[in-house]
């Protein structure tokens, strides 16, 4: 559910799907989903992995309704936020750091 | 200089949030001592049980000297709160016991699972709503979200605290989630580099779905979305209090508010019906999509 968590999946599986392997992962038993960890498993897979190649990849396997739901919210969103050129994405990580050194 | 702070009695009005928020606002970097006395309070709802609790961790946290004047408790007062577990956190030998409390608690740092079991089983799972497991499931992973972004952008030093209470003369089951962090106005004044950014305003950036002041390249701001949209459906009502900000949801009216008082932190008020029939949030049909 925590971000630690879903960082944890992100690191198993970004080197495997940068390796054009597929990758499944498997929600059984799981039955309460936050999107917190949906946003660092999976959202961020979007950064620089292509929809096209995460549809051919990666699989999700036992996720019931709840947790797609939730877990297609988290992708429209990251579709949108890594949509953006990266210029503009550098330049609010800029803003955002001067402000971090600021506080 | 020594203060007393003499507690009134507090529901959940509008009003009551004031003079809770109040009491913080009388402590004051002279402040060298602090009295806690009851005498005056003859009601204290969930709110003020959680916020009370994270006062009090508050005052310690500062070396202050803190005397809490139990004996001016009134006996229903301590009954409610030995009930909850309060008084077995901060005074008393005595075990809280099952009752229409849900019990006072103080995270300092995420208890993932201790926090899902304390939704699920002692707040949701006491059969006061009438829930399907799935749906039990939905507002557990919302809620718990509540306390995600609390321990991620907070910034508390003391922790979360809460308290809930069923009200079964008015079908009602509120939960009660309140840190003492920088609250999430001055997170978005950061974030948008807009200092002067009204708190109302803030609240209302933060509100909408996909935006978050999450540090680094990962996306955020989804799970508030859906426990708006089941506090909808159930016709409860979600309150957030930040800063001067306040933040009401329910069935008829999203409405961002400034208020007259002033709160560092944030709490959220958590009220839901519990003769309402509940439904399972609508499932997208568009099973064949592709996923990404």
């Amino acid at each position: 559910m925590t971000p630690d968590d879903g960082m944890n999946v992100y690191e198993l599986t970004y080197p495997e799907l940068r390796a054009e392997h597929a990758v499944e992962l498997d929600f059984a038993g799981v039955e309460i989903f936050a999107s917190p960890f949906f946003n660092f498993a999976i959202g961020q897979l979007l950064r620089d992995i292509s929809p096209d190649t995460l549809n051919r990849l990666l699989t999700f396997s036992h996720l019931n309704g709840v947790g797609n739901q939730i877990l297609k919210q988290v992708i429209k969103n990251s579709k949108r936020y890594y949509a953006a050129d990266d210029a503009t994405r550098n330049a609010i990580n800029e803003i955002v750091s001067q402000q971090v050194g600021n506080v | 200089m020594s203060v007393t702070l003499k507690i009134p009695t507090i529901n959940d009005n509008l009003k009551d949030f004031d003079n809770l928020f109040q009491l913080l606002e009388q402590l004051n970097e002279d402040c060298s001592e602090v009295i806690i006395d009851f005498s005056k309070c003859f009601f204290l709802r969930q709110n003020a049980v959680a916020f009370l609790g994270g006062l009090i961790r508050l005052i310690q946290s500062r070396s202050i000297k803190l005397n809490i004047n139990w004996d001016s408790l009134h006996k229903n007062i301590k009954m409610n709160l030995e009930q909850n577990g309060f008084m077995y956190v901060f005074c008393e030998n005595k075990e809280p016991w099952q009752g229409n409390s849900i019990p006072y608690r103080e995270d300092k740092k995420q208890d993932k699972d201790g926090l899902v079991d304390y939704l699920a089983e002692k707040w949701l799972g006491r059969d006061w709503v009438d829930l399907s497991q799935t749906l039990q499931n939905v507002i557990v992973g919302t809620v718990w979200e509540i306390y995600a972004n609390a321990f991620e952008h907070g910034q508390t030093e003391i922790g979360v605290f809460s308290c809930g209470q069923h009200y079964p003369k008015k079908k009602e089951l509120k939960l009660t989630v309140v840190d003492f962090g920088v609250g999430i106005p001055q997170n978005v004044r950061l974030f948008q580099n807009l200092p002067d950014l009204p708190a109302d305003e803030a609240l209302k950036w933060a509100f909408e779905a996909g935006n978050t002041t999450r540090r680094g390249n990962v996306t955020g701001g989804v799970g508030l979305d859906y426990l708006k949209r089941f506090v909808k459906m159930n016709r409860g009502k979600l309150e957030f209090f930040s800063h001067n900000g306040y933040v009401l949801i329910n069935k008829d009216e999203e409405t961002y508010q400034k208020r007259p008082t002033f709160f560092g932190g944030t709490l959220v008020n958590i009220t839901l019906q519990c003769d309402e029939a509940i439904y399972v949030l609508a499932s997208d049909t568009d099973g064949d999509a592709p996923l990404f």
